[in-house]
């Protein structure tokens, strides 16, 4: 069926995933040696339209699962005096701006939905 | 992997901060107190946290934290003259406890601080659940 569904599909499961991660960079602020992690969203959106666009799961077969949740990289941030390398702001910020690209993918999926909807219907 | 873990995540870290706002107000109370249970004056305390894994299914993506140990500081005791006070040694002096009231409201601002931004994120996840909800409406 239309690709795009599951395109937004993988949009929102990275962006919750996301979520997922900052949220324990911030629960971490203040625990010692805790190393910021993030997910490069970009290049597990990338990946996940590579296994969108197979035609057959066995081609470019990677050992994960597409279906698991992406990997976390380490953030490459100065640390402080306590080797927490958090930034309150920067999380947040990223965080925000997270939760509102999630809020477009869902958005996207409804209108999508209303589309298949509208035609059905002939209207 | 578990869609709730995240509210496991803030709440880890609510009940963390909220530890160690409990432990500064403890320390701002006993500023004064010359006799404790083990004998001498209060000592500083102050909280340790560690990372806790949420959810191991994720590849501990998820990380909470909680508080590890309460410790007591090993700085020094504060001393002033004090003849008169019931704990002066020979000379009258008295030793006070190691609480710095600077330290401890910084400590107190960062915890507020902390505690804040972890509720910003659990309301964040809230609404994020509560938008999936309308998904085709």
């Amino acid at each position: 069926m239309d690709k795009g569904i599951q395109r937004l599909e993988e949009m929102i499961r990275v962006s919750a995933f996301r979520h997922k991660v900052l949220a324990s960079n911030i629960a971490n602020v203040d625990t010692p040696g805790y190393k910021a992690k993030d997910v490069p969203f970009r290049d597990e959106m990338k990946n996940r339209a590579i296994e969108i666009a197979k035609t057959n799961p066995q081609h470019l077969r990677e050992n994960r699962n597409p279906r698991e949740a992406g990997g976390t990289v380490a953030v490459e941030r100065s640390p402080w005096g306590d080797g927490n390398n958090v930034a309150l702001d920067v999380e947040l910020a990223n965080m925000t701006e997270n939760a509102l690209l999630y809020e477009a993918g869902i958005k996207l999926l409804s209108k999508k939905f209303l589309m298949y909807k509208n035609a059905i219907k002939g209207r | 992997m578990d869609t709730f873990a995240i509210f496991r995540v803030s709440a880890s870290a609510l009940d963390a901060q909220r530890s160690r706002m409990n432990t500064i107000a403890s320390n701002m109370a006993n500023i004064h107190s010359t006799q404790t249970e083990n004998g001498g004056p209060y000592r500083r305390k102050d909280v340790v946290f560690t990372t806790v894994p949420i959810d191991s299914e994720t590849h501990s993506a998820l990380e909470g934290v909680k508080v590890v140990q309460v410790i007591d500081s090993q700085e020094p005791f504060k001393k002033i003259y004090d003849p008169g006070h019931p704990d002066a040694d020979k000379d009258g002096f008295v030793l006070l406890p190691n609480v710095n009231v600077m330290e401890e409201m910084v400590n107190m601002m960062m915890a507020v601080r902390a505690y804040e931004a972890n509720v910003t994120t659990f309301n964040l996840s809230k609404s994020m659940f509560l938008k999936a909800l309308e998904i085709g409406r």
